[in-house]
């Protein structure tokens, strides 16, 4: 057979899907399950292994990774059509798809620039106060909007007072990513305070229903997690603005240049306060409504409500939303619930509680270590969503109390800051082309450091007062 | 579209100058306009970005669209700007292309492709593009599109890594612009074996010499002592084709290991000229080729005619 350059490039750039295939099939066809799981179970862990493959190199579009995982749950699963299907939709992915619509709705709005003067009002010209305003900020929307939104209205701030700081033959690498560091981790940090900080948070919170496991409201989540939010903040200060001191001490002249471009945006219209109105009602509703109706009913009845009053347009809404993530959430959110009633996730846990036991004797500190070490070694190599998707059922299969394990899992699995693929805030950030892959290491090992000791003191001290 | 084994003609060709930044790509984007403008041919520019992991794509896109509010522009467009003025730069007694104006918000976007569009453009023949993913995939892509017959590279830290792609996947003749001096005086080395690729890239020598006033040596390496009838046909044959354009030429027979016999020749005063490799594309993944062997081990700039 002659293979043509074409059919080569091809396969070298598929390379990973086509390792993907093979490691599949080899389990599939020539490793027996093992006695102490079912065939059903042992081939969801086998498309499990694939999907993580393909997730993490990439080698096919994200839709098409999502679309095999739910063919595969069929073919091989022992799954039926209906049961994927009535597994595929529910309140989590509504919520990551209405909270992606509102993130657009939002942005639209122009309301950053209002954001924008609010916080330099706040922090005035000292460029440490504007780091320590941008990280405080960044983690206080983010806990309840998201760290997309949040960071997509910061950027354009930093960017503009990047701009105007710069000028020939001076290098300002250390301002630059001080300012970039503090709004990606300021809203990483920020992401777990409250249910709907992310994705994975809902993520947990449906598992935990749908496992029988119980709930967290979203004020008892806010009890238990914000604390340790309030104390990131002022230490992820610290950090940036060690890590990467910046070389003006003031940053006048951008301030006021940027105070001119954001006066320029006039008084606030009926639109834009309606849109705030809107979205504080949303926000209201999350807070004291999302136990009767559900995180994602909420968020989707606002879109509704924007769409309804021409706030946004359905164009402007489909072209910002990414809807293949969307699809490969449904799907791994599909294949965890399978993970779980094919005792896939049970066999896992045992497994790797039985493997570490002679190293932490001790049940619950082994139990702690295992979803912290794996949520955060995997969350920077994947995404923190994807990451409590495919471990939410294995960590709450570990025995011990479901909420506090779950809760550990969604916070370190928000300890992704040494890699710009782990948390949506990192990624945008290093878009921008002013920072380097090295400066997520130079401050993402201190970060972790100090996140890993502050979920120690959480959950040592905090928790057990409150819980 | 690809224009592979297509008849030499100088005045319909395409090529393509991949640059990286203002501060790396300079000599690259120079040698790119100065070998387009020999040949006349159409200059298209290419940024390749980093791409965005897609699980964040709807946060970069959302904040990216963002951005455009803000008038900052989508990241890599400043290197096409800088490429723009360079270009002017280079040329600047071309009044057309001096009349051509950099607006960022005139760009065409499909498919993670982005192209600017230059309204005052009249017969310049330059494209301006910007592109996101893995260099190779994209530069394919770019050549598969527009027809490209020449992507310019400059010699990168990679080299090494990306010589096999480059070469081998690459549908277009590739100059890898490595450690080139503008104010140097370089001979044309063009190196002649009975391949079918030697005597386009005969063609290719004679027009740069031509243009660039460089002396040519011809380089013909056996692995045995004797030359065969096909490498002494090929060496008589780029004689001739130099000698009928009035391009003065010295021949030089060489035996050992072709790929040790060459880098060692070029030493670091040659502009290397090979044509591309006819093996089996699996042998060529597998084991290498000539030029792939060639462009990891040699400094100089090299061309490789396809």
């Amino acid at each position: 057979m002659h293979i043509s350059a074409d059919m080569l490039f091809w396969i070298q750039q598929k390379r990973w899907l086509l390792i993907a295939l093979a490691v599949g099939a080899i389990l599939y066809f020539l490793v027996p399950h093992p006695q102490s799981l079912g065939q059903d179970g042992y081939h969801i862990l086998i498309i499990i292994l694939m999907t993580l493959i393909l997730i993490l190199k990439e080698p096919i579009p994200l839709p098409a990774i999502a679309l095999q995982l739910i063919f595969w749950q069929v073919i091989i699963g022992g799954s039926t059509p209906n049961e994927v299907g009535s597994y595929f939709m529910n309140d989590a992915v509504f919520f990551i798809m209405g909270s992606l619509m509102l993130a657009v709705a939002i942005v639209s709005q122009g309301l950053d620039k209002r954001l924008a003067l609010g916080i330099i009002r706040l922090t005035g010209n000292k460029t440490w106060r504007i780091v320590a305003g941008f990280t405080t900020i960044s983690a206080i929307l983010s806990s309840f909007v998201g760290p997309h939104m949040v960071t997509a209205m910061m950027l354009p701030v930093a960017l503009t007072l990047i701009r105007y700081t710069s000028s020939k033959g001076q290098s300002n690498t250390g301002l630059i990513a001080a300012l970039l560091f503090s709004i990606a981790y300021g809203a990483t940090v920020g992401s777990i305070g409250t249910p709907t900080g992310g994705g994975r948070n809902v993520i947990m919170m449906n598992y935990w229903a749908e496992f029988g496991s119980g709930s967290l409201s979203y004020l008892e989540w806010m009890k238990l997690v914000y604390p340790m939010v309030l104390i990131e903040i002022p230490i992820t200060i610290i950090i940036i603005l060690k890590t990467f001191p910046p070389e003006l001490r003031v940053l006048d002249t951008a301030i006021r240049h940027l105070t001119v471009e954001v006066a320029h945006a006039g008084k606030m219209s009926v639109k834009e306060i309606f849109s705030l109105a809107l979205f504080t009602a949303v926000l209201y509703g999350w807070i004291a409504q999302s136990e009767v109706y559900g995180l994602g009913s909420i968020a989707l009845m606002g879109i509704f409500l924007f769409l309804t009053f021409g706030l946004v347009s359905w164009k402007d809404l489909s072209r910002g939303v990414n809807w293949g993530v969307i699809l490969l959430f449904g799907a791994t959110i599909s294949i965890g619930v399978q993970m779980k009633n094919t005792g896939g996730a049970a066999w896992l846990a045992e497994g790797s509680v039985s493997f570490l036991q002679n190293l932490i004797p001790n049940i619950d500190t082994l139990r702690a270590v295992v979803s912290v070490a794996l949520s955060g070694i995997l969350s920077n190599l994947l995404s923190s969503s994807a990451t409590v998707a495919v471990l939410g059922p294995m960590v709450l299969n570990l025995g011990g109390d479901p909420i506090l394990l779950g809760l550990a899992s969604v916070i370190s699995s928000a300890f992704g800051y040494f890699t710009v693929v782990a948390a949506p805030a990192c990624t945008i950030i290093y878009s921008s082309g002013l920072v380097k892959a090295p400066d997520f290491l130079r401050a993402g090992w201190k970060m972790a450091i100090m996140s890993v000791t502050s979920l120690a003191l959480i959950g040592l001290v905090w928790w057990p007062l409150v819980k | 579209m690809t224009k592979t084994n297509t008849p030499f003609d100088p005045k319909s060709l395409k090529f393509l100058t991949a640059v990286s930044s203002a501060e790396y790509s300079k000599p690259t984007l120079k040698m790119g306009a100065l070998i387009a403008s020999v040949f006349d041919a159409s200059h298209g520019v290419v940024y390749v970005g980093e791409r965005a992991s897609e699980f964040h794509g709807s946060s970069v896109n959302l904040t990216r669209q963002n951005l455009d509010n803000w008038n900052i522009i989508h990241p890599g467009l400043e290197v096409l700007e800088w490429a723009l003025q360079e270009l002017k730069a280079l040329s600047p007694d071309n009044e057309e292309l001096a009349k051509i104006q950099f607006n960022p918000d005139h760009v065409y976007e499909e498919d993670g492709r982005v192209r600017v569009i230059l309204p005052d453009d009249k017969g310049c023949r330059i494209e301006l593009v910007l592109r996101e993913g893995e260099l190779v995939d994209q530069l394919r892509k770019e050549i598969q599109l527009e027809g490209y017959d020449l992507a310019i590279i400059g010699g990168s830290q990679n080299k090494r890594h990306l010589a096999h792609s480059i070469l081998q996947y690459l549908p277009a003749s590739v100059f890898v612009l490595q450690k080139f001096n503008p104010q140097k005086k370089y001979k044309l080395l063009l190196l002649v074996d009975d391949s079918s690729a030697t005597s386009k890239s005969i063609e290719w020598g004679a027009m740069i010499a031509e243009k660039l006033g460089w002396p040519v040596r011809t380089l013909t390496v056996s692995k045995t002592k004797r030359f065969g009838a096909g490498y002494q046909g090929a060496a008589d044959k780029a004689k001739a084709y130099f000698d009928s354009r009035g391009i003065e030429v010295e021949q030089f027979f060489l035996t050992g290991d072709p790929v040790r016999t060459f880098v060692e020749f070029a030493g670091d005063n040659h502009f290397v000229i090979m044509g591309a490799s006819t093996l089996n594309p699996v042998k060529q993944f597998l084991f290498g080729s000539k030029p792939i062997q060639t462009l990891k081990q040699t400094d100089v700039p090299i061309v490789i005619v396809r």
